[in-house]
């Protein structure tokens, strides 16, 4: 699993999550959830693209290399895509890309792939409730110790 | 599932081995001439009491419950039962634990004291879910040998077999389930619906331990309502329901004899003895011969009439 | 004064971070929050301020941009789907091209969700604030795009909210294409007998409406017909729509009726929710507008007598009858498409479709109405005779917290239940009507008056307490079991009749036709709305409305002002004539395009093609939406999505984790 032995679990560790949402669904959702004040862990930071189908394997990677404990991707429902099929290429890919990641000495529990719809705000805060829990577990980013 | 051999933990609890014991060797009988081997729990106790326990303490209620499992885990054979209140018991604990991660680690911290752990690897099944769903109801209407097509049977389905609907294998089923009806009626008797028939038998929910006379008032119902239909027998699959339709039944003809006219006679049967008769076997096999005359030993109302009735069809 | 930025010129941003009262103010430091903003790269200026979107918050943003302090807007506030526009109108004004905005989400995304932990707050808030910075030093000006806007209008559901939308549309002289699922317009409201609290004759209010829309010139009415598909966007929708086959020429039909009468084949009437019947050639009811009658074919035994001269005069039935699709492009939709009724079989406590006198609130209604199947003398089912007691259970598949229920209240129910029992008691003062609720909801003009009437005036007996078990006594009446919570005590009544008031559902294909459309429905499984304060008949899908009940349980005014509201939205988007599009659009760099044809059959819209000569792909910049998926995918990485490329969005991830370990990470 590629645990670095560097890194030592540190016990105040406040996991880094950076979330790459799609701007119809998961963004809007994450905007329902502020509307409705649903309180979550502050550990997530919210990059917007348009479609899910515009986020890229390498846009996970760089994060990690920079040193986020966990990414989570996100958009719509299968078949609410409002670009029609955008999502669909996305949950092709990421299974595949998830399980690459374990083979280059990345823990896959740091990448978590979600369909949250725009009012579905309570699930996206309880997926980032769970995420942060796991991301305490394993651990922040051998990455990030570095230095 | 028709394939595999069949193998089971068999749970007792306490009211079978404890007040009923005529219920066990009708179950054990019956599962042996259908193949399925049932292999004892040594140790188990209480499950405990899904009424009494769990409405006073937790903690005590899911661990205890885990020991049972843990028997069972051993075993290496997914529990089966015939009572619906361990059932609640045991499927529910069995659920929670290997659900939730915090109960689970707190239960095992309590059970390692006895050198015992759960793991979460087994199914708890009523056995009236092993019969109609694992061995299959259509593979048990091969069973069948003789049929009672003259017998009106006033089904009891009890509550804890079917509720909470969201964790029972009946399909979300429990406004007006069919399925124990359908395993009576295989052997050619007619299932006969009767007023309030999901109505609660008044024993469980710790009613009988608390008040009497309350859990007596909803037997007195139920029984009137099933006299009212003219059945033969009433058919239970747990043996609290049994002991209150029985036991029951005569308080209730004494305590309630001002209102109820004439006394009650309705033969409580449980159902592998039914199953049992329409397999052809032999009733001293199951429970249904009465081997000395001693007081105070259920039944405590006679099933003569609904071995009469019996009789006639099997000739 | 110029919109573009030459390339080296020096990149100056002002960084603006909004109070927004205390929302933002009363979880995090706003002023230390500022002086961050300024220790960034390229930022020449922070500021804070209450409420930036307020004109003295942008009269400052306009300031600095003419003083030539700044060149590039950042507003650190509400989520961009919430301003974003009105900061872009804001630079603008002052000559800054609009695309050079960026606004970073501290209030949806940071304090609002993290009302306590203000030091985790601000922590996503800084960040935030950093990536907004990094991504905005790499935006590019961008032109919008303006598209002509067809004066045309597609309304799918001739409902009462369709139907007024399409006259308030034709009436502004714009050509509206009224699309109708059935043989008749008129909607659900055609089956009711009367409308609370008025107690109109529905029809009487109802008819006047269809006759309008039949007489309309501009309103180019399809009944029997289906809209197929949808492609194009705001301004310009290219719509199939198929005419489904009456297999009777409708121009020749006159309405007479005679084949309907010699029809041998009886079948159970929607119209009359099966409670009545019709003919396989058959009008769903008798003031059903068109008046030409269509043949169900699925019913229909192909016997001839109808298509047969003594019969037919006018020689008008077709049994070759074949769909037919029309192709016609609009600017505007309006989704109009209505309701079903919950279907209370599920709750088998009730009965409904075991007992013969358990009825839905519909088909009370049916049995209610003068041209209903009784004629205006209700009766219940077992024997026909008026029910001299009867029960209406509310809250029938509304209001359910079960796993699986619908959590909402229908909104129309207490109000009809009242109505009929009203109805029925104004007939039958003898009769006995009880009303088993939870809550009672009068909350219309009038409508607490006509509740509080019903009770007083007509004594019908209101009981606060749900039905537990329904069941069958003698001679099918119903014996039901229910607590009074008032009188904190158990009751059993017999009754002759029981009515669930079963709510309002999306109609069971409403998935459908969101996937046709691209548009989104709520939790409730109703269409969403743009905004439920502020948008309430906008989708999220430019051009595309809704109205009426297809956006959420509500009555008749409110559907009709929902209607009119959604007529003037598309009015004003075509009067305007053009519509401007975010240039989000997909650009193939020429240089980089290896000619591999990788993009092209990912894009659902088809927006690529490919050059044969140049060897390389092309993207129309009109049919993009901008979606990036061939952005993501190229893998030349010779395709840049506007305002999405990537180098905009890896300076967010190169800058969203706070300096730790990793410096010196530009682009990929």
């Amino acid at each position: 699993m590629g645990v670095n032995k560097m890194a030592k679990v540190q016990e105040d560790f406040d996991p880094y999550i950076l979330g790459i949402f799609c701007n119809w669904c998961t963004y809007a959702g994450a905007d329902q959830a502020g509307t409705s004040r649903m309180q979550r862990p502050a550990n997530l930071r919210i990059l917007r693209v348009m479609c899910g189908g515009r986020m890229e394997p390498l846009m996970v990677i760089q994060a990690l290399k920079n040193g986020a404990d966990g990414v989570l991707v996100s958009h719509c429902h299968v078949g609410d895509c409002h670009y029609v099929e955008g999502n669909l290429k996305t949950f092709r890919k990421m299974p595949l890309f998830i399980k690459m990641l374990e083979q280059f000495g990345v823990n896959p529990k740091r990448v978590k792939y979600t369909q949250v719809s725009a009012s579905e705000g309570a699930e996206l805060t309880e997926i980032v409730k769970e995420f942060v829990k796991e991301l305490k577990e394993i651990g922040p980013n051998p990455l990030r110790m570095e230095e | 599932m028709s394939e595999k051999n069949l193998r089971y933990s068999l749970y007792l609890g306490c009211v079978i081995p404890n007040r009923y014991p005529f219920i066990e060797q009708s179950i054990r009988n019956t599962f042996k001439e259908l193949g399925i081997e049932l292999v004892d729990m040594q140790g188990a106790s209480c499950c405990p009491a899904p009424g009494v326990f769990r409405g006073f303490d937790i903690t005590t209620w899911l661990v205890i419950g885990a020991r049972n499992i843990s028997i069972a885990e051993e075993n290496e054979a997914d529990i089966t039962l015939g009572c619906n209140g361990c059932y609640a018991t045991l499927l529910e604990v069995n659920y929670q634990l290997k659900h939730d991660k915090k109960k689970r680690d707190m239960v095992n911290k309590h059970l390692a004291k006895i050198g015992r752990e759960f793991k979460g690897t087994i199914e708890v099944k009523h056995l009236i879910e092993v019969l109609y769903y694992d061995f299959g109801i259509d593979k048990l209407k091969d069973y069948v040998k003789i049929k009672f097509p003259d017998l009106r049977v006033g089904v009891h389905y009890g509550c804890h077999i079917i509720k909470d609907s969201s964790h029972r294998p009946w399909g979300g089923e429990f406004e007006e389930p069919r399925f124990f009806d359908e395993l009576v009626e295989i052997t050619g008797a007619k299932s006969i619906d009767y007023k309030d028939k999901l109505m609660c038998c008044g024993a469980g929910g710790a009613v009988r331990t608390a008040s009497l006379e309350v859990s007596l008032d909803f037997t007195r119902e139920k029984l009137e309502n099933m006299r009212n239909v003219n059945v033969d027998c009433c058919m239970v699959c747990c043996p609290f329901c049994h002991l209150q339709m029985d036991l029951g039944q005569m308080q209730v003809n004494d305590k309630f004899k001002d209102i109820i006219g004439k006394s009650y006679k309705l033969p409580i049967i449980f159902y592998n003895q039914l199953l049992g008769l329409a397999m052809g076997m032999n009733p001293g096999d199951l429970g249904l011969v009465a081997t000395h005359d001693l007081k105070g030993v259920p039944p405590f109302i006679s099933i003569q009439p609904f071995m009469e009735k019996i009789k006639e069809q099997m000739i | 004064m110029s919109n573009l930025l030459k390339n080296n010129e020096e990149i100056k941003i002002g960084v603006y971070v909004c109070d927004c009262g205390i929302n933002i103010a009363g979880v995090i430091d706003v002023p230390a929050l500022t002086e961050y903003a300024k220790t960034l790269p390229n930022v020449s200026l922070a500021k804070e301020y209450k409420f930036m979107c307020s004109s003295i918050g942008q009269e400052m943003i306009k300031e600095d941009i003419e003083a030539g302090l700044i060149n590039r807007v950042i507003v650190a506030a509400c989520s961009p789907r919430m301003h974003e526009p009105t900061f872009r109108m804001v630079v603008k004004e002052v000559g800054v091209n609009e695309f050079l905005f960026e606004m970073a989400n501290i209030r949806e995304h940071a304090t609002w969700v993290n009302l306590d932990d203000h030091e985790g707050a601000f922590k996503i808030a800084k960040d935030h604030v950093r990536m907004a910075v990094a991504k905005l030093s790499e935006l590019k000006p961008l032109e919008v795009e303006r598209v002509k806007v067809e004066p045309a209008c597609l309304v799918i559901g001739a409902g009462i909210a369709g139907m007024n939308a399409s006259i308030d549309l034709a009436k502004e002289g714009y050509d509206v294409y009224l699309v109708e699922r059935e043989a008749t317009i008129g909607g659900h409201m055609a089956q009711l007998d009367k409308t609370f609290p008025t107690m109109d004759c529905s029809a009487c209010i109802l008819t006047p409406r269809m006759v309008d829309v039949g007489r309309e010139e501009k309103i180019h009415l399809m009944t029997y017909s289906e809209v197929e598909k949808v492609d194009g966007y705001v301004g310009n929708f290219d719509v199939t729509i198929k005419k489904k086959p009456h297999y009777v020429d409708q121009e020749a039909c006159t309405g007479c009726g005679l084949c309907a009468q010699e029809c041998p084949v009886i079948c159970a009437n929607e119209f009359e929710v099966g409670l009545g019947i019709r003919k396989a050639i058959y009008i769903p009811f008798p003031q059903a507008v068109p008046g030409e009658f269509t043949i169900d074919m699925i019913k229909c035994i192909k016997c001839g007598i109808c298509a047969s001269l003594e019969v037919c005069e006018p020689d008008a039935i077709r049994f070759d009858d074949k769909p037919e699709y029309v192709d016609v492009k609009v600017g505007t939709i309006i989704v109009a498409t209505g309701w079903d009724l919950y279907d209370p079989t599920e709750l088998k406590q009730y009965g409904y479709g075991k007992y013969p006198n358990v009825i839905n609130g519909l088909e009370m209604e049916r049995l209610l109405s003068s041209f209903g199947p009784l004629e205006g003398k209700p009766a219940r089912p077992s024997d026909l005779e008026p029910p001299h007691s009867i029960g209406f259970l509310q809250c029938v598949g509304s209001r359910n917290f079960r796993p699986g229920g619908n959590t909402y209240c229908s909104r129309v129910c207490c109000m009809y239940a009242t109505k009929q029992a009203r109805q029925y008691k104004e007939k039958h003062p003898e009769a006995s009507i009880y009303i088993f609720y939870m809550d009672i909801r009068a909350f219309g003009k009038g409508y607490e008056e006509f509740y509080e009437s019903a009770g007083r005036n007509f004594g019908i007996k209101y009981i606060r307490g749900r039905i537990g078990e329904v069941y069958e006594g003698e001679d099918h009446n119903l014996i039901v079991r229910a607590e009074d919570t008032l009188l904190q005590k158990q009751i059993e009544i017999k009754l002759d009749l029981l009515v669930l008031s079963c709510g309002l559902v999306a109609r069971h294909d409403a998935a459908q036709i969101a996937s046709l459309l691209t548009i989104q429905r709520s939790a409730d499984g109703f269409f969403m709305e743009a905004h439920p304060k502020l948008r309430p008949v906008d989708t999220l899908t430019d051009g595309i409305f809704i109205a009426g009940v297809a956006q959420g349980p509500k009555d008749i005014p409110d559907a009709v002002a929902q209607a009119k509201g959604a007529a003037s939205g598309a009015a004003s988007l075509m009067a305007m004539g053009e519509f401007a599009i975010e240039p989000y659009y997909s650009v193939v760099l020429e240089y980089k395009c290896s000619g591999c044809k990788s993009c092209q059959s990912l894009c659902p819209f088809n927006a690529i093609s490919f050059d044969v000569f140049k060897n390389i792909a092309v993207i129309n910049k009109a049919l993009c939406k901008g979606c990036g998926t061939c952005a993501a995918a190229c893998p030349s990485d010779a395709i840049v999505q506007n305002h999405f490329s990537d180098d905009q969005i890896f300076a967010m991830i190169n800058t969203a984790i706070p300096p730790l370990a990793k410096t010196e990470n530009g682009g990929k």
